[in-house]
């Protein structure tokens, strides 16, 4: 690595971020995305790269580190891949920009999108304010600085996008609240999810329903969402966990949010969410997922049908104040459900709804194959 | 204010006290889609900050003043919302305090432990009852120019009354007292009042003991024939005669393992973690939501009763429901201890027909319905009998149907 002082600042604030996701201060999907992005902004704009390949390194080592850090916030690897393929994306056009924009007729098929991947947006004439004109120098051994000069502006308003994606999540996700929920309509809904949040609270100026939300023992989040829900003037019940199954007969939908969105459109999501939606089955009720697109993730989960992937507080289960119990009994407390996609009906994300079925499309729009792996 | 203005409020006004007047504290319709008021809220949240009902010009709601009344008292649930109506019709647990006619003090001591839920569960609750009824029957005279086998019936109304009111009725409370109903009319006109009294008591102490204690016996041979060595046995709340069982097998020296589950509002697995860690059986505790996670270690589920019915389905405590679908979905064995007097002919098919809510402020319903496809087996004192064999019950006992 280079010893000046500009990539030092750049290794420190990557270290920042790092420490900061391991000890658990940065916690939930969106805090760690929008943290991830500013880092890679800092590195971005303090980098020194003479071609393509070197800036891609650069980003995939910091991505790395920041993986490693916290495994289980899916979100810092996603937003580290979706900025790579920013980056390429507007490289791509960069360079093919001199070049006649529509060679020929391209021929889609379903085919060659699976073997080739996302065909290349042709968006040439949007940029040519922003493209040199010419050839770009890569590898200039006179001015190794050339490519990175001409293609920084363009890198960090590409940065720029991914950020105000990630801020827009909650607004786009509420746009299709309206045609979701109708009138009178009682929705089920668990955990305390920003996303869900928004959502029913944007569905609420247009109707006036009832949302039932459960408690989701131990962590109790359901208490929080049921305050702020009702706080803005929908009606809410709080019930506890163990009367979901028979209250299923009377709920219309069921809403839940997501920890992370798995390629074969599973989902990781906070404890409960499994019983909710394998009750939800057995009557037949919808269920729909609200979440961004910065939780979709290039990964399985091939080896347990549990996703116990993180575990909280047992105290939260079995406290302290039950005396010698604590020593004699196995307390459990994991924190997600790994809910397979066949129980899922719909994702309403903040670029469209999609089954689940669709998910792996999405990824492929989303993330380059080469990134798959950091 | 132009006159449109003046005569929208008299409309909105002429609405509000129409509707008031109409349907008592139901939230009237002032402008169609307005932002629902938090007037809804305040009741089925009673501890969320209460905010005064606005329309969207900011004039309170006039029927607001009638409702807040309304919140204070334990009357039955008012349905504003839809969500609070759908469990309208099962009314509110309500303290006995107001004892109308003859009630005897050990009907009221156990009316009072039941509403304050320190006896629980369909056993305990039947034990207790028929305990106290013994205590009234001693206690009872028979007035002049009238028979016991006529009068005593009469003379206990009030106190079925009174525990009724405590909480309502379980189904093996319903069925002893109908066999004790029998027995009193049966009673023979000819005894003397003392002999008469003790001969029932007689019948009740049998009661007690062939249809719960013995079956209970019976059930924890036949269900411990089922526990081997090295099973990780996954049991749900509370059962009574699950942790005879569970006990029983610990003593025959198998030696297993046992995951509790449990919920609120109860929170019963506690106790039974308490009763099997004093004999050192292995035990994990978990709360309901974190199911998924242990299901793949069960080899069998085995759950307790609050009433058996004729199309097999199993009305048990809240979550048991679920927990039966998860272990049905993971191919884990759903076994229901159970003894045959809490058989009831009542076909039922959702947890709706007949509950019973815990609190005011958190909608929660103390039962759920078990539907027979996730049930494997019910072992009675009878047999292990298949979901769809339910209704059989009455005629292994040697009655007909309805009994």
């Amino acid at each position: 690595m280079a010893t000046d002082p500009e990539s030092a600042a750049g290794q420190r604030i990557v270290e920042h971020l790092a420490a900061r996701l391991r000890r658990r201060q940065v916690v939930g999907s969106r805090e760690t995305a929008l943290e991830t992005v500013l880092v890679l902004r800092q590195v971005v704009s303090k980098a020194r790269f003479s071609n393509i390949d070197q800036l891609v390194d650069t980003i995939r080592s910091v991505g790395r580190k920041l993986v490693e850090a916290q495994p289980k916030e899916y979100t810092v690897g996603n937003t580290v891949r979706k900025v790579l393929h920013h980056i390429r994306e507007e490289y791509h056009t960069a360079t093919r920009g001199a070049a006649a924009p529509f060679p020929s007729k391209p021929t889609f098929s379903i085919a060659k999108f699976v073997s080739q991947g996302q065909p290349r947006k042709q968006t040439a004439s949007q940029r040519t304010s922003h493209e040199t004109r010419g050839v770009l120098r890569e590898n200039d051994a006179d001015d190794p600085d050339a490519f990175a000069r001409a293609l920084k502006p363009v890198f960090m308003e590409a940065i720029q996008d991914v950020l105000d994606e990630l801020e827009t999540v909650y607004d786009n996700v509420s746009k299709v609240a309206k045609d979701h929920i109708h009138s009178d309509e009682i929705i089920l809904t668990i955990g305390n999810s920003s996303t869900v949040e928004a959502f029913l609270k944007a569905a609420a100026s247009h109707r006036k329903y009832t949302v039932i939300v459960a408690d989701t023992a131990p962590s109790y989040s359901g208490r929080e969402m049921a305050q702020s829900l009702s706080t803005s003037g929908i009606t809410t019940v709080l019930v506890p966990d163990s009367s979901v199954y028979a209250l299923m007969s009377r709920i219309n939908k069921v809403v839940l949010g997501a920890h992370a969105i798995l390629a074969n459109g599973g989902m990781f999501a906070v404890t409960g969410s499994l019983l909710a939606a394998t009750a939800a089955r057995a009557h037949s009720t919808p269920v729909v997922v609200c979440s961004g697109q910065f939780k979709l993730t290039p990964q399985w989960n091939l080896y347990h049908e549990y996703g116990a992937l993180d575990f909280a507080d047992p105290s939260g289960v079995l406290g302290f104040e039950e005396g010698d119990l604590v020593d004699k009994v196995d307390v459990v407390n994991p924190y997600y459900d790994y809910v397979r996609p066949e129980m899922i009906d719909a994702y309403i994300t903040n670029d469209g709804d999609h089954p689940p079925s669709s998910v792996y499309r999405l990824i492929k729009e989303a993330y380059d194959d080469e990134d798959y792996e950091l | 204010m132009t006159k449109a203005e003046r005569r929208e409020l008299q409309e909105r006004q002429r609405a509000t006290k129409a509707a008031a007047k109409a349907s008592g504290p139901s939230t009237p319709a002032t402008k169609p889609g307005a932002t629902p008021t938090a007037k809804g809220t305040t009741q089925s949240l009673a501890s969320a900050a209460k905010k005064s009902g606005k329309t969207a010009d900011g004039k309170p709601v006039k029927g607001e003043q009638e409702d807040t009344s309304h919140l204070h008292t334990h009357a039955q649930v008012d349905d504003t919302t839809r969500g609070l109506r759908i469990f309208s019709h099962f009314g509110l647990p309500k303290s006995p305090s107001v004892t109308k006619g003859d009630v005897h003090p050990a009907i009221i001591r156990v009316g009072l432990q039941f509403s304050d839920f320190k006896i629980t569960g369909a056993n305990a609750r039947c034990i207790a009852m028929l305990t106290a009824f013994k205590a009234v029957i001693q206690g009872y005279v028979t007035p002049p120019n009238n028979t016991l086998s006529r009068h005593l019936m009469t003379h206990l109304s009030p106190q079925i009354n009174h525990l009724v009111l405590a909480r309502p009725m379980s189904v093996t409370m319903g069925n002893a007292i109908r066999q004790l109903k029998l027995e009193i009319s049966g009673s023979d006109i000819d005894l003397p009042e003392q002999d008469a009294k003790n001969a029932l008591c007689t019948k009740i102490d049998n009661y007690i003991r062939d249809r719960i204690i013995i079956a209970d016996q019976v059930i924890q041979e036949t269900a411990g024939k089922k526990i081997k060595d090295g099973d990780v046995i996954l049991t749900y709340a509370r059962s009574s005669v699950v942790e005879k069982v569970l006990l029983r097998a610990w003593e025959d020296d198998k030696r297993f393992s046992v995951i509790i589950v449990d919920s609120r509002p109860m929170l019963e697995g506690k106790a039974l973690l308490k009763a099997l860690t004093a004999v050192s059986i292995p035990c994990t505790y978990l709360l309901l939501p974190s199911l998924p996670s242990v299901l793949p270690h069960a080899t069998t589920l085995f759950v307790g009763a609050h009433s058996i019915h004729a199309n097999g389905a199993v009305f048990s405590r809240a979550g048991t429901a679920t927990v039966a679908m998860m272990a049905k979905a993971h191919n884990v064995p759903v076994v229901v201890c159970c003894e045959t007097y809490k058989w009831s002919e009542t076909v039922r098919w959702d947890s709706f027909s007949k509950n019973e809510l815990g609190n005011l402020s958190v909608l929660c319903p103390l039962y759920d319905l078990t539907p027979p496809s996730y049930i494997t087996a019910v072992v009675t004192e009878v047999g292990v009998i298949p979901p769809s064999s339910m209704s059989s019950i009455p005629a292994a006992l040697g009655r007909t149907i309805g009994t």
